[in-house]
């Protein structure tokens, strides 16, 4: 053909049509265009709402851990032990348990572990060599082929629900029961025996590693992991293994949330062993044992470390606090992993001791102080009220007012700036003196005290802030830690210490990466699909002399690849609408009673603009209910009204797996089920999976003082026997969570739907 | 005899035009525009144009480039060019800088709301059935693309590929009647 280029010889249209287009061929591009474009945006639409609700709902857990986690440093810092609660959470925080390092070292000791015949997995000699390594990290990887199939079932959406990782499918759980000789499974003995060593290592780094490019090595730098050895290995792929020739800086969240934490840390300590001087881990607000014993680490060391778990636990507590806290390059680039405040000195953070913050959401203890401590460093504001006999909770759902929708953060943006104009000396000035403590009584001078406190609010700081668009630096109360700072800060805080940029993690971004604060400010992710398959890409940052940041960007998971845009979004909705019903249903009495508000003559229909406000306000969410109500609310609506019994009648048909006759008991169940998790995983010290009766019952009253509920004993004697699945008096714990795990029951297989209060 | 092939003169001159363009409008004046929508509507934008607030501090503001994919967020398929004209047809670099607010932004989107000629699903078959040439339903998928990626308000070949994947059958065919289910569905 003379004219015109053809994409096949299928094209039809001959030369000479080209001259004249039909006006209907015409018009019919154009319309398929305008539509094209419109299912575009309204794709975009419902994926950042889908966003959205993932969002919220993970920092809302986030705070409510905190909240939880203070409510016991409270109980411990007021009350004698005369008072049992406060035993039990002592006992929890295993306080009993302090030794020397080299007593610890005895007890870490590998040396009378046996690796049996029937291991075959790999065997790692001392000091390592890069064989040693490579086969390490291709035998997890032949894991993660087997245990393909068994990650499909492994959702967010288990996640978000038990938000601690409870989603074990059967087969997985089975293969994690069988004994410390799994093929592909590092042995105790090697675990305790590479994570000595590392412990070892650390302990002669500094609290901040400087490092350069020199000349034309370019260092690479990662951000979350959480337990994504898929990514992690893909980075590998893409990038080469680290080595001299090619540095990697890993920033912290290696763990958490996805099912590989353990090997994750095994592969990175390994390489760290191996290049000291090329490898760099900087700490993020994951490592943590409290943490970890919310979000799914701890099980999953427990899980396929029955015998040896324990111990691997303790050691990791150790070497957690003993990882860097930040990495300088050329004297110009910061990275560290959540960010800074404007009271940020890396002076103060070179000098300080580390490793005696062994969890940063607990202040040191010091007698009779720590109570300011804590008050002081988390989240100071002057807003909330507290009373001499009752310390401030960090709350919102203590007498702070009902913000506006527009109010509320959504994109980690906060509406308040510098509410709190008091300095932490300021504070601690005031608590004391409001406990009435005489200083006598604390043989330690009021200097040191401070001392502590300001550089535990260092540290804190550094592993939990966020970016915000305004200037000024405030609480970071969406996640309960460290602030969230402004564009001034960044400034102030960079000119100081004369640096150019900063690199942070800690934030899921949608293309692994996000700049703010005009470019001086650098989010990095590399956790994939980190909300579900299809959420979001992962991606590294390589950085030559130039110090400018080049970006690789990755999705893990072979099932993204195939699934168009529109099917990804789709099932990202699904989940996240499916989270948020969960939590709708957990919340069904509030949201009765505060329709109800609303519908003052009982008529049982509200309109949607109230419908709206009632649930903002009762969930705490900040989301486009308006947009999201075609997808909540499936009952027609007339003229603007729904009624909202029928509504809630609807959320029903997600029920947990079992036959509690009380409701109300179910419905605090659900809605505290990841504190009572929290707390169950604290109170099994000994690791069993196991707690008996007693510690049941005295779970339900800790938590119903920290919710200020009655709970009678009589419903939790009721509860604990129809739990009692083995029927042998105690209760296991896995089990339990599994029950309450909300599924959705065809309308078919349920007798009789609760009927609205 | 050779058959002779002659191609017939294109008409160079005359400007083709890209799309059968609204008769020259008087520029478009926001205060001509009356507003008809219930005040549960009104309610319902602002939560979606709140979606598409990237500002610092919650302003309700928008920029320009954000404005046509809120209209079709909300169920319009305007053209580019009728979302350029209810802008005020404005620079291309001003496109990420210059704002909009949740006023301004009511009345353009009142006055797509209100243009006629939307399409319906008959018309959209319809248009498909231009390039049906067998008459059986289907349209190749080569040409359907080459038609979308040099026509009318041009496609970008990855825009193209989005819109076509998992269309075509073994033979590049695609059922166009499926297929505009298929868009419209999203």
């Amino acid at each position: 053909m003379g004219c015109g280029v053809t994409k096949s010889n299928q094209l039809q249209l001959k030369p000479c049509d080209r001259g004249n287009i039909s006006v209907p061929a015409m018009r019919a591009a154009l319309l398929i265009q305008r539509w094209y474009r419109q299912y575009v945006a309204r794709l975009e639409m419902r994926r950042r709402c889908t966003w959205n609700i993932f969002q919220s709902i993970e920092y809302s857990g986030q705070q409510d851990h905190i909240k939880l986690y203070n409510f016991f440093g409270y109980l411990m810092d007021h009350f004698s032990s005369a008072n049992s609660q406060r035993n039990l959470v002592s006992q929890m925080f295993g306080e009993s348990e302090v030794f020397q390092d080299a007593e610890w070292e005895r007890r870490f000791c590998y040396k009378d572990i046996e690796v049996p015949d029937v291991y075959t997995g790999p065997h790692l000699s001392f000091p390592l060599s890069i064989s040693n390594v490579t086969e390490l990290v291709h035998a997890f990887k032949n894991k993660q082929v087997q245990s393909f199939l068994s990650k499909q079932q492994n959702s967010f959406m288990y996640m978000l629900q038990s938000q601690s990782f409870s989603s074990v499918s059967g087969s997985c759980r089975s293969e994690c029961l069988s004994a410390d000789v799994s093929p592909q499974k590092l042995h105790a003995r090697y675990v305790l025996q590479l994570l000595g060593k590392t412990w070892t290592l650390l302990r002669l780094m500094p609290n901040i590693s400087h490092v350069g490019t020199c000349r034309h090595k370019e260092i690479t730098i990662c951000g979350d992991l959480h337990g994504h050895l898929e990514d992690l290995l893909l980075i590998f792929y893409k990038n080469g293994f680290p080595s001299a020739e090619t540095p990697y800086v890993f920033n912290g969240d290696f763990v958490d949330r996805g099912k590989e934490s353990i090997e994750i840390l095994l592969v990175l300590f390994a390489f760290l062993l191996l290049y000291p001087h090329n490898v760099h881990l900087n700490r993020g607000n994951h490592e943590d044992h409290i943490v970890n014993l919310r979000y799914g680490f701890t099980k999953e060391v427990l899980g396929k470390y029955q015998v040896h778990g324990k111990m691997i636990l303790k050691l990791l507590q150790k070497i957690f606090s003993w990882l860097p806290l930040a990495t300088v390059i050329d004297q110009k680039v910061l990275i560290l992993h959540g960010g800074i405040s404007d009271k940020t000195d890396l002076n103060v953070i070179a000098k300080l001791d580390r490793h005696r913050f062994v969890s940063a959401l607990r202040p040191l203890k010091r007698k009779g102080a720590s109570a300011m401590l804590k008050e002081a460093a988390l989240s100071a504001d002057g807003d909330e009220e507290f009373s001499a006999g009752r310390r401030r909770v960090q709350s919102l759902s203590h007498g702070t007012p009902l913000r506006l929708r527009q109010e509320l953060p959504r994109h980690s943006v906060h509406s308040e700036s510098g509410r709190t104009g008091r300095s932490v000396e300021e504070e601690l000035r005031e608590r004391r003196r409001l406990a009435g403590l005489s200083l006598s009584s604390d043989s330690d001078p009021a200097e040191v005290l401070e001392t502590d406190a300001d550089e535990w609010k260092q540290i804190v700081d550094v592993l939990w802030s966020d970016p915000m668009s305004q200037n000024g630096c405030v609480p970071n109360k969406v996640r309960g830690g460290g602030c969230y700072w402004g564009p001034d800060v960044t400034q102030e805080v960079l000119d100081r210490h004369k640096l150019q940029l900063l690199i942070r993690s800690h934030e899921c971004k949608q293309e692994g990466y996000e700049f703010c604060h005009n470019g001086r400010v650098l989010t990095i992710f590399s956790a994939s699909n980190y909300y579900d398959v299809g959420s979001n890409r992962g991606a590294y940052i390589r950085l030559g002399p130039d110090l400018i940041p080049h970006f690789k960007q990755f999705q893990a998971s072979r099932s993204t690849r195939e699934l168009t845009l529109r099917q990804s979004v789709g099932r990202t909705e699904r989940s996240a609408l499916q989270a948020l019903r969960m939590q709708l249903f957990a919340h069904k009495s509030a949201l009765i009673r505060e329709f109800q508000e609303y519908d003052p003559q009982r008529t049982g229909l509200i309109s949607v603009k109230h419908w709206a406000a009632a649930v903002e306000k009762v969930l705490r969410l900040a989301l486009p209910w308006r947009v999201l109500r075609s997808q909540l609310v499936t009952s027609s609506t007339q003229d603007g009204t729904l009624n909202y019994h029928d509504w809630v009648n609807q959320l029903s048909v997600i029920q947990p797996n079992t036959e509690i006759a009380n409701t109300s008991l179910l419905e605090t169940l659900y809605k505290h089920h990841s504190n009572l998790e929290s707390i169950f995983r604290m109170i099994d010290t000994d690791h069993s999976g196991l707690i008996s009766f007693e510690e049941f019952r005295q779970t339900w009253k800790l938590l119903s003082s920290h919710l200020q509920t009655d709970i009678s004993d009589k419903a939790i004697s009721d509860l604990a026997e129809s739990i009692d699945f083995n029927k042998d008096g105690s209760i296991d714990i896995n089990e339990f969570m599994e029950a309450f795990r909300l599924v959705e029951h065809s309308r078919a297989e349920m007798e009789v739907l609760p009927s609205p209060e | 005899m050779a058959p002779k092939k002659k191609e017939e003169p294109k008409p160079a001159a005359a400007p083709k035009p890209p799309e059968p363009e609204p008769p020259k409008e008087p520029e478009f004046n926001p205060a001509e525009v009356k507003l008809e929508f219930t005040a549960e509507q009104i309610e319902d934008f602002k939560d979606a144009f709140q979606l598409f607030d990237r500002t610092p501090t919650n302003e309700m503001k928008i920029t320009y480039a954000q404005c046509g994919d809120l209209i079709r967020a909300l169920g319009q398929n305007p053209t580019n060019a009728e979302v350029m004209h209810v802008l005020g047809k404005p620079k291309a670099e001003d496109m990420n800088v210059k704002m909009l607010d949740f006023d301004q932004f009511l009345p353009m989107h009142q006055h797509i709301c209100k243009a006629k000629d939307r399409g319906t699903f008959e018309d959209f078959v319809e248009g498909l059935r231009v390039f049906d040439k067998e008459g059986n339903g289907t349209v190749m998928g080569a040409e359907l693309r080459h038609v979308l990626a040099t026509l009318g308000e041009k496609m970008k070949e990855d825009e193209v590929e989005q819109l076509m994947a998992g269309q075509e059958d073994a033979n590049g065919c695609i059922n166009y009647e499926a297929f505009v289910k298929h868009i419209m569905a999203g």
